[in-house]
């Protein structure tokens, strides 16, 4: 398709000027070190005063951690940096840009900008969830990485159509960055089994920003815990959603363009 | 030379001093008032973090029996709550904004001026943080409402508490500033204050209660500034406390005020020196 | 014998400036071994200015006015040479200096952008130690001249850019210095509002005898508020002396314009022609024989318009600039 050739094309000039920087090679890997090592840290003290947090044991839990980090990590490498450049492009009245070129603008806006460097972060998660997975007694088999696969594949779609959402309503309240660093705060929820919060707070974290979906229910995958019925709501949940915010997407843009008239 | 030209007589240097802070502290007031929704969004952001740390203690203390190291599930609802009280208290000008502050040209005006840097900072955050109390008491009451926290101050524990987070702001400010120095050598001095706010989260008490830290960083945390911004004014409210260790935790406030103080005027000579040197 | 207000002896300035190449093996290289160019700002100027004086300091973008202005205000360091203000050594920055000068910089924001004017002046009055009665009269007088009343009320960050250079300009004149360094105070704004601050400026210099320094790009700022002016081109003082005999010195001519009835006439006998529009002409001509011909022009001439004019002080700095090098 012409349009995932443009996308590539994006993508590929995204890195390359990302390249150039080469410092940030060694600041990120520096910054992803300390978020590794106060994870860890955080860690061995919850597991120094108990065996298990929720029926979770410490090397399932590290293998959480590592999902987590790599899915933050995917998150800051190619989803933020283009609901910024979105954000931002909405705010000031530059949109138009990205909306008078032949292709399918939201597959443009979601790929234009890559922070090639935030790569160490998923690497970093992805070390974290093997060194995890050598301690989990139960053995891994294909089935298992395939679903893995799967399910984050689906988490990844879910964060993206959470952020897109978020940013499209820059349209009609052109303050919403102030919701996006919110983000943050409660993604960091995910480093936990979503059976630890109480039950509104785990129904926020699941549905209202899907972190549950998309971090505990592939690290779940990996450590024998899916179950079926899980995964399909995943599914269903991650097809739902990408469907309304394409809708989304056409709705709002239909509202700029007629602003802006 | 006309006798109009002769400098105007000056106030009293205290006098002055306080003038200023006064001045300063109602215009941040009535600018952050303005930024109201900015600010409750913030605040709002800052408590998924001890949100989480609670979530998490508690369910191991009540799988081991109610407490662990004794502490209760009620009583780390306190602490976490109460955090988020001090979090704000010691949010102040950081190294971050001295990055701002460079490169947008201002620090040029305020040099121009003969008022030590510090007085700016310190006094512009001490008035909003009137504004974020006032914000954060809803913010209070709905945790409280959830977490059940277990919270009997006496009166003392109270005054203690209140003088201690203006201690805790201020020890902040000074190494906070101090590695705002960084700044003038560097542009990418966000990754050492990164490691500054890695090693505060473990030693200051802002991951856990360092009650629940092995012995070694305990004792660790006890010669570091860390321990004062953060835990001691959380435990002055939350736990039980001698009169003695109340007032001694106030005295180290002091002192490390003190250290950060002298630290930060080094930092400072060798930033100016730089800043001249190299150019506005 | 009193000392003269600002006294500057052999200043120099040299900025390092690092080198690098472009590639990854020179920014490795640069890690170790630092590349630097010497950028020779400001060479061993000399100058007096007495009390009471504006000088104003002219040069192409580059030639050294700002930082010559900035080591003097304190805020960069001179690599050697001596510079001394109303007695002080300004890189001291002792706060008794402070209190007796301003820096106004061009384009430049110093007043808190959330909150009034008014507001931020009460800072400057706690900030430079002022009592009240001083202050409120200083205040008056400043924000009558001008004329800025109703903008001191509102929000900085809702006032235009002419509007904040007023403003601004109140504020850091509220405890009457007895020295002014103005840089570029009238870059971006418009005529009338470069003209109101040019008044304002001389009206003050006249109220409160102050010294005032003033960089700018506009002749007519210099033209209207220095007698005397500083020439600096290359960190090099070319010329430092009255505005009047600078043309003298480097441009020792006048221009006279012709309208003439008969526009093919032969004029290269009578000077330097500059320009040729049908029967117009602009000839350039030596001062000493301008009246010699302006008189042979009348009357070999059908001369319909004559007038004679100094040469315009921008092309007598591009003249001393095309000496210079």
């Amino acid at each position: 398709m012409n349009t995932l050739r443009v996308a590539w094309l994006y993508f590929k000039v995204g890195v390359m000027n990302e390249l150039q920087y080469r410092v940030n090679f060694f600041v990120q890997l520096f910054q992803s070190l300390i978020q590794v090592g106060t994870g860890l840290v955080m860690l061995s003290l919850v597991y120094s005063h108990t065996t298990e947090l929720n029926g979770w044991k410490e090397s399932e839990l590290l293998s959480l951690l590592g999902v987590q980090i790599l899915l933050g990590g995917f998150i800051h490498t190619f989803i933020q940096p283009n609901m910024e450049l979105l954000m931002q492009d909405v705010q000031q009245g530059t949109l138009d840009y990205a909306l008078t070129k032949p292709e399918d603008a939201q597959i443009l806006v979601s790929v234009r900008q890559v922070r090639i460097w935030q790569i160490v972060e998923v690497i970093s998660g992805l070390v974290l969830l093997i060194v995890g997975l050598t301690g989990v007694e139960t053995s891994i088999g294909v089935v298992d990485a395939l679903v893995f696969a799967f399910a984050l594949g689906i988490g990844g779609v879910l964060v993206y159509c959470f952020w897109l959402i978020l940013t499209i309503g820059a349209f009609w309240v052109v303050r919403i960055e102030h919701v996006l660093e919110l983000f943050e705060g409660v993604y960091q929820t995910g480093r936990w089994p979503v059976g630890v919060y109480p039950g509104w707070l785990r129904y926020s974290v699941t549905f209202l920003v899907p972190v549950a979906f998309a971090v505990t229910v592939p690290a779940e995958a990996l450590t024998s815990r899916l179950h079926w019925p899980t995964l399909a709501l995943s599914v269903g949940f991650g097809i739902v959603l990408f469907g309304f915010t394409r809708w989304f997407w056409r709705f709002g843009l239909r509202n700029y363009s007629g602003a802006s008239a | 030379m006309s006798s109009r030209a002769a400098p105007l007589p000056e106030e009293g240097r205290l006098r002055s001093l306080v003038d200023f802070y006064g001045t300063q502290m109602r215009t941040s007031v009535v600018a952050q008032l303005q930024y109201r929704v900015a600010n409750y969004f913030y605040m709002v952001g800052m408590v998924a973090e001890p949100v989480i740390y609670l979530v998490v203690w508690s369910t191991i203390a009540r799988q081991h029996g109610g407490a662990i190291n004794g502490i209760t599930a009620g009583q780390f609802a306190a602490y976490y709550i109460v955090w988020t009280l001090v979090r704000n208290m010691n949010i102040v000008f950081g190294a971050p904004f001295w990055e701002w502050r460079i490169r947008e040209g201002r620090l040029a005006g305020d040099l121009l001026r003969p008022l030590n840097i510090l007085h700016y900072d310190l006094a512009y955050f001490a008035g909003w943080k009137f504004v974020v109390v006032a914000m954060w008491l809803p913010i209070a009451i709905a945790l409280s409402a959830v977490f059940h926290p277990d919270l009997h101050p006496s009166a003392l524990q109270i005054v203690v508490f209140i003088v201690a987070i203006w201690g805790a702001y201020l020890v902040r400010s000074m190494f906070q500033a101090t590695i705002g120095m960084l700044n003038f050598w560097t542009t990418r001095g966000a990754a050492v204050f990164d490691l500054y706010m890695a090693t505060e989260m473990l030693l200051s008490g802002r991951l856990v209660p360092l009650r629940l830290m092995p012995g070694w960083v305990q004792t660790l945390a006890d010669f570091l500034p860390f321990k004062w911004t953060f835990g001691f004014p959380i435990e002055s409210l939350v736990s039980d406390m001698s009169t003695r260790s109340l007032l001694l935790g106030l005295g180290a406030q002091v002192m490390w005020t003190a250290i950060g103080y002298v630290l930060f005027t080094f930092a400072w000579r060798a930033a100016i020196k730089r800043f001249s040197a190299v150019g506005a | 014998m009193p000392e003269s207000v600002v006294h500057v002896n052999e200043l120099t300035k040299i900025f390092k400036v690092p080198e690098r190449d472009p590639g990854l093996r020179a920014a490795a290289k640069a890690l170790v071994h630092r590349k630097t160019r010497e950028v020779h700002a400001v060479e061993a100027i000399s100058f007096d200015i007495e009390p009471g004086e504006v000088v104003g300091f002219l040069g192409p973008n580059g030639a050294g006015k700002t930082t010559t202005l900035k080591m003097l205000a304190g805020l960069l360091y001179p690599t050697s040479g001596e510079a001394r203000v109303l007695g002080h050594v300004p890189s001291r920055r002792e706060k008794d200096y402070l209190r007796r000068m301003t820096m106004v910089m061009g384009n430049r924001n110093q007043l808190q952008w959330d909150i009034p004017a008014l507001d931020s002046f009460e800072l400057y009055r706690a900030i430079y130690r002022l009592r009240r009665e001083d202050y409120l009269a200083m205040r008056d007088e400043l924000v009558e001249l001008l004329d800025v009343g109703d903008l001191v009320r509102k929000p900085v960050r809702n006032l235009s850019l002419g509007e904040r250079m007023k403003v601004e300009i109140v504020g850091s004149l509220l405890h009457r210095p007895q020295v002014l360094f103005l840089d570029e105070p009238t870059i971006g704004l418009d005529v009338t509002m470069q003209k109101r601050i040019r008044t304002f400026v001389a009206e003050y210099n006249k109220r409160h005898g102050a010294t005032v320094l003033l960089t700018s790009h506009y002749m007519a700022d210099v033209e209207a508020l220095c007698k005397r002016v500083i020439v600096i081109h290359h960190g090099r003082i070319l010329f430092d002396g009255a505005l009047a005999s600078l043309a003298n010195e480097f441009a020792a001519y006048k221009t006279i314009g012709v309208l003439l009835e008969n526009g093919n006439a032969e004029l290269d006998g009578y000077g330097e022609v500059i320009s040729r529009d049908g029967d117009r002409a602009i000839l350039r001509v030596p001062k000493a024989e301008t009246s010699r011909v302006a008189a042979r022009l009348l009357s070999e001439h059908e001369v319909l318009d004559l007038t004679i004019e100094e040469p315009p002080i921008e092309d007598v700095i591009e003249m001393v600039f095309a000496q210079s090098r």
